[in-house]
């Protein structure tokens, strides 16, 4: 099978955010790390493409992520105070919508810092 | 006052680490941006002096010059004092006893301080979390700040992982503060200890939660982890965590950088790309909450009420 080799990869399991990591990866799972530190390459190689938890769960059950998505949105319309907490292990521009949507639907936004 | 890494790589011929442990917290933080590196103007490891602050011998004391170890709690008054030393102020003898170095240990770390070309401090959680908190860092901060009137010095906390240093910077240009924003009345507030989560949660202010990119089932006190279980939670998260087991709603999304493009910010705030190399089956957070949002955004628009009547 053929690798995909990704150049100058980031890492962003620590605060170094090493952008100079080679990747190795086929088409479910990363098989090499070049210039990784050993927990870098551990998260790398701690996540897969497969699927191996149901896209959603209502009280428990598997949904699918249109469901999922409807029941989020009652629950956060319907709340006072509504709270969006965490933000750190995602993107920017994740973070942005989540500020975007915080606004909408009046919430407190808040992340790892004040702890 | 603070700087990048690639001017640390460069320039610093002193670094301090306080309360942080890189060596294996982030192990690369030393060969990338520190002592290993060559800098246009440091040539060599020889040519840079660091020290480490800490309350215990870690492994990164193997890499230091000069190890401090001081008492548990104290690094509050050992800021102060150097603080005064800097200035060439008199400190109460018995008062550094307490904490742990001698006075002739700081006075030594004050000369080399003063002497350094550029110096830079990079504190850890083992400042910032410990008694003291956010006073230590302010501490660190002004000791940095009036280091300048001798050469130049800057202060740098060492983030942890992900993108915490990207969540402070987009709060910040968005709504004007870095965390703990409240937006109840439509207009940001930001009161921390009032409006940050613990407190919220604890207190049980919170009717619903949102949670993306953490785990608090696993790292919040108990109390308030018995409220997000209490309330309706909603937990985007590649995995299904500690959060998720305890919540209404959760929703796998592509795990960040690994399947999932975009952005994040370095700990000295610098932005870089996600490569990711594999395709995930999930859709990303991004995609998620944008879709949560225009769902939230159907429904009748929000109005405040009196008695149960909408108001005008
Ligand atoms: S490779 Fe190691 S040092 Fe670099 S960001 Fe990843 S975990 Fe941190």
């Amino acid at each position: 099978m053929s690798l995909n080799v990704v150049k100058n990869a980031t890492c962003t399991f620590c605060g170094c955010v090493c952008d100079d990591i080679e990747l190795h990866a086929d088409d479910e799972r990363i098989v090499e790390t070049k210039r990784a530190c050993s927990l870098g390459e551990s998260w790398f190689k701690n996540h897969t493409a497969e699927r191996l938890y149901p896209d959603a769960l209502i009280d428990g059950k598997p949904a699918t992520v249109d469901e999922a998505v409807e029941a989020a949105a009652d629950y956060l319309y319907q709340a006072n105070m509504p709270l969006v907490y965490g933000l750190s292990n995602v993107t920017c521009e994740a973070q942005r919508e989540a500020v975007s949507l915080a606004e909408t639907i009046g919430g407190v936004i808040d992340s790892h810092t004040s702890l | 006052m603070t700087c990048t890494l690639g001017e640390v790589k460069n320039r610093a011929d002193f670094i301090i680490y306080w309360g942080g442990n890189p060596a294996e917290c982030h192990p690369r933080h030393f060969t990338k941006y520190t002592i290993m590196q060559k800098g246009k103007f440091v040539p060599n490891r020889k040519a840079r002096t660091m020290v480490l602050v800490d309350i215990r011998e870690t492994p990164s004391a193997k890499a230091s010059d000069i190890f401090l170890q001081i008492t548990p709690g104290k690094d509050f008054e050992v800021i102060t004092t150097l603080r005064a030393l800097v200035k060439g102020q008199r400190v109460n003898l018995d008062l550094v006893a307490e904490t742990g170095l001698t006075i002739e240990q700081l006075q030594d770390l004050v000369d080399r301080m003063k002497k350094a070309r550029f110096g830079v401090l990079f504190f850890g959680m083992g400042l910032s979390m410990t008694r003291g908190k956010h006073m230590n860092s302010a501490a660190v901060l002004a000791l940095a700040a009036e280091m300048n009137a001798f050469t130049k010095f800057v202060a740098m906390p060492m983030r942890g992982h992900g993108n915490v240093t990207g969540a402070d910077v987009v709060l910040r240009y968005t709504t004007g503060y870095p965390f703990g924003i409240n937006m109840c009345r439509g207009y940001p507030r930001f009161n921390p200890g009032e409006f940050s989560t613990v407190d919220l949660l604890v207190r049980g202010d919170n009717d619903a939660a949102l949670i993306l990119g953490a785990d608090p089932g696993a790292t919040m006190p108990q109390p308030g982890i018995d409220h997000l279980a209490r309330i309706p939670t909603i937990v985007l998260d590649p995995k299904v965590t500690h959060t998720s087991r305890l919540s209404r709603v959760h929703i796998t999304t592509a795990a960040t950088g690994i399947s999932a493009p975009g952005t994040v910010y370095r700990m000295d705030e610098i932005p870089l790309p996600l490569r990711p190399p594999l395709k995930s089956p999930y859709p990303s957070d991004e995609e998620v909450i944008r879709r949560i949002h225009q769902a939230v955004a159907k429904r009748p628009g929000w109005r405040p009420t009196l008695n149960g009547k909408a108001m005008r």
